[in-house]
């Protein structure tokens, strides 16, 4: 039996593809694998889900980028801000890093069975944010359990408000907190707009997700099913992703709908952007992602971008 | 023996006074950095945690040694013959082994810690301030140990249930065996085991019968302690405790006779609002009772009225106020059961709640006055009312300020309530100076955290429980048989009440919204009930299923605060029960009192 938990709430499109992925793996086990789900937190978030999958009371998980991040932070580097153009882009560059990435997380103990994304992140505003002066007038959300980043954030200048997540709701009522980073799925579903309706038109960095199975547990399956099973597991990543690009239009079109202001970002706010990451760079490659890694990752969009221009 | 234990419980007791004393400081200097521009403790998030994972512990700790700990006190039944004897030598001996194997599960549970390689601010690895957990379970273990008995062979007996607790382990048929063993845990509450080592034992046993590492439990245990929203509890039941200790309920009462004294059982009314108030904060855990129990319940009894009927009303006041914002449920529940077609926002569902939430209040407070009316009146008088609010003045600045500093958007949850107990220590120990703030406030800190440390370990182990019925999908069963036999919407409505009420008393409420919201959204929907009304009556029913005999949380702090047995609580809360379980049918069957307000406000 393989028990894997994750946050995908249960009644989502996403949870759905993973259950059609846990039936194949049945089917194509010839029931020698059981699949057990926990979804929607059930066993706590990715923080408590590595800790018990650590433990051996879980497999597996699907766990994204800050869970992920907790077994290493070299995933991280597919996160870089205002690294990557495209959602494309970023998997060009994930099918390269995959070997080395995957070898990591081995040596953690951890088998990566697939890979897809949970989508871009966006600033959401009570006052409308185009470059970063205006983010630092505003009273700036961060989640207090990723150090590295808030301190980031701090040292940048910006009125970074550490608090637990669910804060964010009644922060953005009383007035503590009037922006965020975060995609406009949530946006929609926690209806965030009404208090913060300006939307920054600038796709900050993309969430990645993945399936992780303990080691030895995907050892114990038998060695002639284990194809079968990454094959399954591999499609369903694929139908996640067109799930995701698909959904990101339409959650945005809802939200405009709703109210929701975009706020263009010209090329001149998007050089301050980057000129405030440049600022931040020493700790950007190095604490919020490993050095290496963010050079690696660099290099390898360069070359592809340069071989696009070609 | 009697120094070196002398010089253990000092070791503790200062490592319980310096938590408190942090776990104050380091969110108001986060809170006075930010508004001065900027400043800003790094890892302060951290370091939160780990104080409250050791006052949790070192706390559970000090109430093991003061036999703190929450028992049924069936064990005087047993009485003092060799019978008597025999059971404390082995409920003695079996929490030894319980704690034992806790202690071991946790050490398990700090090593996953220490593989994630944790660094805190000046290059502490997190996990060694996680020590704490196993060291003090370890403590425990002894301390049951040598409880066993007065004699040697007593004690030998205590000592050797440590090693003979991992028996099962190394047993070929151990699995088997440990069914049995779980219904001796649970057995063993009669004989006198504290809650916590029946309840740890029974998930122990359940989860090792399974085939799952019994670090399952700790895992838990450690899930619930490092929770961002938990160390806002010890805080404010610290404060709770220091009004308890000084002259703050007798300057209350004064003040609320002399306004409410010429309404019968405006006392009642009273004691209540301040619960649920209490309750919004604290997000429902139950922790209300042991926080303002000590000091309302007095307050009670000055006013005149009757005992029995004084418990029951605190103790059903303890989780009045889960509806109310900011209460954090209300959030939870809107995160897990919303999806992209069928949104519950937190604003909506905390809009709809109020008109229910203040109805179990005001059906409380009307069986007070309802109970008072033949009892004499204090007249009104506007002299007595004045002198009387200005001698209370700074006890009754503390919910202004609570109000103030958190709705004004100046601080967090938990600086909040740093804030509370602050304020609280400087108005009672240097304004009024009822508590010397060298000589009597320590000691005062000390007991509150010898109780909380009782307490949250009852609710971490509670969780740990929750977690077995989480991992072998019991609720998703429950769920799944009823819908596979209701087909109507008015059966399904009070199935969905039944079910609620006895799950929600069982699980832990966290645990409870987040595995039972799922399953009953989609299936409200079928049945045709408003998504935002349905929250309402789910929130509405984890709310009294705080009250539910016989394991319903508010029993059991009610129970270990002021030391009433179980059975005569459950008699004294019947009433309340009754009331409110009406109240549940309106808010049930009357989606009006749900939805009406956002439908005016235009946010149907
Ligand atoms: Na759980
Ligand atoms: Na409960």
């Amino acid at each position: 039996t393989l028990k894997l938990a994750t946050l995908v709430p249960q009644n989502s499109s996403w949870f759905r593809i993973l259950q059609e992925m846990g039936t194949e793996w049945e089917k194509a086990s010839g029931g020698r694998v059981k699949v057990v789900f926990y979804p929607g937190g059930r066993m706590g978030d990715d923080n408590d889900v590595i800790r018990k999958m650590r433990l051996g009371q879980l497999q597996g998980a699907v766990l994204a980028s800050p869970g992920l991040a907790e077994i290493d932070r070299s995933v991280y580097a597919l996160s870089i801000p205002l690294a990557f153009e495209s959602t494309d882009e970023v998997y060009r560059v994930l099918d390269r890093l995959r070997p080395g990435l995957e070898r990591t997380f081995e040596s953690k103990g951890f088998v990566v069975l697939n890979w897809a994304d949970g989508g871009w992140v966006r600033f959401f505003a009570r006052r409308p944010v185009a470059g970063p002066e205006d983010l630092k007038a505003q009273k700036f959300f961060q989640w207090q359990g990723d150090t590295h980043t808030l301190e980031i954030w701090k040292t940048a200048g910006f009125n970074t408000v550490p608090a637990p997540a669910p804060e964010l709701t009644t922060g953005l009522q009383t007035g503590l907190l009037d922006a965020f980073l975060t995609s406009p799925q949530v946006v929609l579903i926690m209806r965030y707009f009404e208090k913060a309706p300006h939307m920054t038109d600038l796709r900050w960095a993309m969430i990645m997700a993945g399936t992780v199975v303990r080691k030895d547990a995907w050892e114990k399956v038998p060695a002639d099913v284990r194809p079968a099973l990454l094959k399954a597991a591999q499609d369903a990543a694929g139908r996640l992703r067109r799930d995701m690009a698909a959904s990101e239009a339409t959650d945005i079109e809802a939200l405009k709908r709703a109210g929701l202001k975009v706020v263009p970002v010209d090329a001149r706010a998007r050089t301050r952007w980057e000129d405030m990451l440049r600022g931040a760079h020493g700790k950007i490659r190095g604490a919020y992602v490993s050095a290496q890694a963010y050079d690696e990752a660099m290099a390898i969009r360069d070359e592809l971008r340069k071989g696009g221009r070609r | 023996m009697s120094a070196i234990r002398s010089l253990l419980r000092n070791a503790v007791g200062g490592v319980l006074v310096l938590s408190f004393a942090l776990l104050m400081a380091l969110p108001l200097v986060d809170a006075a950095g930010r508004s001065l521009g900027g400043l800003h403790l790094p890892g302060s998030a951290d370091l939160v945690q780990a104080v409250t994972l050791w006052l949790t512990f070192a706390g559970g700790l000090a109430a093991t040694s003061a036999r703190e700990h929450l028992t049924l006190s069936t064990a005087g039944w047993i009485g003092q013959g060799r019978a008597g004897r025999a059971a404390r030598a082995l409920a003695s001996a079996l929490s030894a082994g319980v704690a034992a194997m806790l202690a071991y599960a946790s050490w398990n549970v700090v090593m996953a810690n220490r593989a994630e390689g944790h660094i805190l601010e000046m290059g502490i690895p997190a996990w060694t301030l996680d020590l704490m957990m196993p060291l003090a379970l370890g403590a425990m273990a002894l301390v049951f140990a040598w409880r066993a008995g007065d004699g040697w062979m007593a004690r030998a007996a205590g000592f050797l249930a440590i090693p003979a607790a991992f028996l099962p382990g190394l047993l070929p048929g151990g699995p088997s065996i440990a069914y049995g063993l779980a219904a001796l845990a649970g057995l063993s509450l009669l004989a006198g085991t504290p809650v916590f080592v029946a309840m740890a034992g029974v998930a122990l046993c359940l989860f090792f019968a399974q085939g799952s590492p019994v670090a399952a439990v700790p895992a838990e245990i450690y899930r619930l302690v490092a929770s961002p929203t938990l160390p806002a509890i010890p805080l404010l039941a610290g404060a709770g405790y220091v009004l308890a200790e000084s002259g703050a309920s007798a300057r209350l009462v004064r003040c609320f006779r002399a306004w409410v004294g010429f309404l019968p059982g405006g006392m009642a009314l009273m004691a209540a609002s301040v619960c649920a108030v209490f309750t919004s904060f604290t997000g429902g855990s139950g922790v209300t009772i042991v926080a303002l129990g000590g000091l309302l319940l007095p307050m009670l009894l000055q006013d005149g009225q009757e005992e029995g009927f004084s418990l029951g009303l605190v103790t059903a006041s303890g989780s009045l106020g889960l509806l109310l914002p900011p209460s954090l449920p209300v959030i939870l529940y809107a995160i897990v059961a919303g999806g992209r077609d069928q949104a519950v926002p937190p604003d909506r569902l905390y809009l709809a709640g109020l008109v229910p939430g203040l109805l179990l209040l005001v059906l409380t407070g009307a069986y007070g006055i309802l109970k008072s009316r033949k009892r004499a009146r204090t007249p009104f008088e506007g002299r007595e009312a004045l002198a009387a609010t200005w001698a209370a003045k700074w006890e009754l600045l503390l919910p202004v300020l609570i109000i103030v500093l958190f709705a004004s958007g100046r601080t967090t949850m938990l600086e909040t309530a740093a804030g509370a107990l602050a304020y609280t220590i400087a108005a009672e120990c240097f304004i009024t100076r009822d508590i010397h703030p060298l000589r009597q406030l320590p000691g005062v800190l000390l007991k509150a955290s010898a109780l909380m440390g009782a307490v949250l370990i009852l609710l971490s182990v509670a969780m740990g429980l929750t977690s077995w019925l989480v991992d072998a999908m019991i609720p998703d069963a429950i769920l799944a048989w009823t819908t596979a036999h209701v087909h109507s919407k008015l059966v399904f409505l009070l199935a969905l009440n039944l079910i609620l009420l006895v799950l929600g008393s069982v699980l832990e409420i966290y645990s409870a919204i987040v595995v039972l919201a799922p399953i009953v959204a989609p299936l409200g929907a079928t049945f045709g009930i408003h998504p935002v009304h349905l929250g309402v009556i789910f929130l509405a029913n984890l709310e009294l299923g705080f009250l539910l005999p016989p394991v319903g949380l508010n029993l059991f702090l009610a129970s270990s605060r002021f030391g009433t047995p179980l059975p005569r609580l459950y008699r004294h809360v019947l009433p309340f029960l009754a009331i409110l379980g009406i109240g549940l049918l309106l808010i049930t069957y009357v989606p009006g009192l749900s939805l009406m307000l956002p439908r005016l406000l235009g946010k149907g």
